[in-house]
């Protein structure tokens, strides 16, 4: 199909019409909700600027996590109930391969449309700024890496990555202390172990070179302290369990006792992760819970270890005669009693850790549509200006028929029930508007016909060569790893 | 870029408002998640769930479904993002006190995804880790509201 009606009445249905952009966990929970929810007929398109859909699900969730991308079942039902032409009350389309703002501009949805939802999460990266993070070999942001080994076609070829020399990668420096960097550390320490990969859907093209890195020891590097770190407890447990592998986990004394902290001042989830923490780093037959003692470790003991550390800030990137990174410079930190964070540069507090590869992982940033500025469309330091999923102009008047959801609304924090909450939420408040808004006077329609795009179907056809080579390789998926393939993927059947 | 690409339809420009008709659509199965089975005269277990605008539905079930499905396939607004895997809280629920204690204690990786819920409370399990018995029949069973917290008064 080529031509993509927005406004369609062809089966005595008016439908109010409503865009998506971005298909991701909150694009296709707001389309979802909106489809299952809205008590008047509805015409929901979704664009999304890759031919596949799913976003982070699919490109920024662990291949070890296949669980969490279960909700792709709930969007592909939710996609094949409302795409087929019955006597549906909602249809729903997909449209890939278009970037809105490019081929199609955010003014045009705008004008179509009687609601547009940006739901197009957060693509950027926050950056240290600190000499040597750009240009140096064996820097990468997480983002950039957790596409490469996801198979993302802007990365899963990129030369930065296939021309490392990853058989010289025993040290690893990981700047961060969200989910993101403790997902990259369990790929890097646990990269031989082929139980855990080989039957994922990870890039094969990527397992291969990261096979030939001898990671022996990961540092987790925080600015701040152990109360201020943002991962969660299962992805932490993860990290601990792994010592059945002989993969040990390390935290100072000096940032971690259990007796630092009172159970009374902090929640369940602090609590429990400290006695997780306190309980793990005990010797295995020292344990006092027979949850702690699942699995114990190897005969031959410990060769591989992780460590969270703590009160440091990276200062300077260092460089062989080559241009890769060998070490990296920081200093300690003091954190004052108001939370303040203090760097101590003095020489006393400067040190020099031997890194092979660094990766940071300081959260993804939001960026802004590059029509913002000219349709005068707020923006937030990280996130799209809005009240309550409303989005606001730049003078903070609500911007009429316009909403945000999802990480692009609130920035780059929390899991996929959370994003799901917040578009459940923010659909409800698009339903209310619909509701009671006329619809709009000048009825329009998109021709896409001289636009290259994908459907639903297309997709379909995709999903179907993915999952088949997967089979052919044992593994759940093998992703078509640039855009030629997936373009190619279009085809047959 | 794509501004030739608009195209106005004139057979179109006379609607200017929109009428709010409801059809008669189709059932939608996309509606119907879960597929319970019909428990046999005498085996049946109940269940009773406090939904979010507190009404109460009770419903006899078969030994050994979740909460989750039993939710799911009564159109109750519960999701399972993870597919009832327990690797998200989307399933949560408030399990009355008095029958709290007849369930079997969570597992770690339950009391993780716990540890993310709203509105969590002393009593809060996920849906997709109980399964009907006959220890809890009876069972009654509040869903969380999103924007405050739940107590036990919601019991009473």
């Amino acid at each position: 199909m080529s031509f993509v009606q927005i406004r369609h009445i062809s089966s005595q249905i008016n439908r109010k019409t409503v865009s998506i952009v971005g298909s991701g966990p909150s694009g296709f929970y707001t389309a979802y909700h909106l489809l299952k929810k809205s008590p008047i007929p509805l015409n929901v398109t979704i664009w999304e600027k890759l031919p596949v859909p799913f976003g982070l699900s699919r490109y920024g969730v662990a291949p070890d996590h296949p669980e969490v991308k279960n909700c792709e079942e709930t969007f592909t039902t939710c996609a094949e109930e409302f795409s087929s032409p019955t006597n549906q009350k909602h249809k729903f389309s997909f449209v890939g391969g278009i970037t809105i703002g490019k081929e199609i501009l955010l003014k045009e949805l705008l004008d179509n449309q009687d609601a547009v939802i940006l739901s197009y999460g957060c693509t950027g990266d926050r950056k240290l700024n600190i000499p040597g993070e750009l240009g140096t070999k064996g820097v990468f942001s997480s983002r950039e890496f957790v596409n490469w080994y996801n198979g993302h076609p802007d990365f899963a070829k990129d030369k930065r990555f296939t021309d490392f020399d990853w058989s010289k990668v025993s040290k690893v420096g990981i700047i961060g202390n969200g989910n993101v960097a403790l997902d990259i550390t369990r790929v890097l320490i646990s990269n031989q172990i082929d139980e855990i990969w080989e039957n994922t859907d990870i890039s094969s093209l990527a397992l291969n070179l990261l096979r030939r890195a001898p990671v022996k020891d990961v540092k987790l590097i925080a600015r701040r302290d152990f109360v201020h770190s943002k991962f969660t407890n299962k992805e932490l447990r993860e990290l601990w369990e792994l010592e059945k592998y002989g993969i040990r986990g390390r935290i100072d004394p000096k940032f971690f006792q259990k007796e630092m902290f009172d159970p009374s001042k902090y929640d369940r989830a602090f609590n429990r992760r400290v006695e997780m923490c306190s309980e793990y780093l005990k010797p295995f037959n020292e344990r006092s819970k027979k949850n702690y003692k699942k699995a114990p470790p190897p005969s031959s003991g410990y060769d591989k270890f992780w460590e969270l550390d703590y009160l440091k800030t990276p200062l300077k990137i260092n460089r062989d005669d080559f241009g890769a990174i060998n070490s990296l410079s920081l200093c300690n930190n003091r954190l004052n009693e108001d939370n303040s964070l203090q760097p101590l540069k003095d020489v006393n507090n400067i040190m020099t850790y031997k890194v092979d590869l660094l990766i940071t992982s300081l959260g993804y940033a939001g960026v802004p549509m590059p029509e913002f500025s000219k349709l005068s469309i707020g923006f937030d330091k990280d996130h799209i200006a809005n009240k309550q999923g409303r989005v606001l102009t730049s003078s903070g008047e609500i911007f009429p028929h316009l909403y945000a959801s999802g990480w692009i609304r609130k920035g780059s924090q929390g899991v996929i029930a959370s994003t799901m909450q917040d578009a459940f939420e923010v659909g409800d408040r698009v339903i209310q508007d619909l509701v009671v808004s006329g619809a709009l006077s000048l009825e329009n329609s998109i021709d896409l016909s001289n636009i290259k795009h994908t459907t639903w179907k297309d997709w379909e056809r995709i999903n179907k060569k993915e999952l088949l080579r997967g089979k052919k390789e044992h593994k759940t998926r093998s992703k078509f790893l640039t855009f030629e393939e997936l373009w190619n993927g279009v085809e047959g059947i | 870029i794509a501004a030739h690409l608009l195209r106005t339809s004139p057979s179109l420009l006379t609607r200017t408002t929109t009428t709010t008709r409801f059809l008669p659509f189709s059932t939608s199965s996309f509606l119907n998640h879960g597929h319970l089975k019909k428990p046999k005269p005498g085996e049946e277990l109940k269940i009773t769930f406090i939904l979010k605008d507190g009404s109460q539905k009770t419903y006899e079930v078969c030994e050994g479904e979740t909460i989750l499905d039993i939710a799911q396939g009564h159109n109750l607004d519960m999701e399972g993002a993870c597919g009832g895997s327990c690797a998200c809280s989307t399933c949560h629920v408030i399990v009355d006190p008095d029958y709290y204690d007849a369930l079997p204690e969570p597992e770690d990786d339950e009391n993780d995804m716990l540890d993310l819920a709203y509105g969590l409370t002393e009593t809060s399990r996920l849906g997709c880790q109980i399964k009907m018995s006959k220890d809890i029949d009876g069972i009654r069973v509040a869903l969380p509201q999103m924007t405050r917290n739940v107590n036990n008064n919601d019991f009473s």
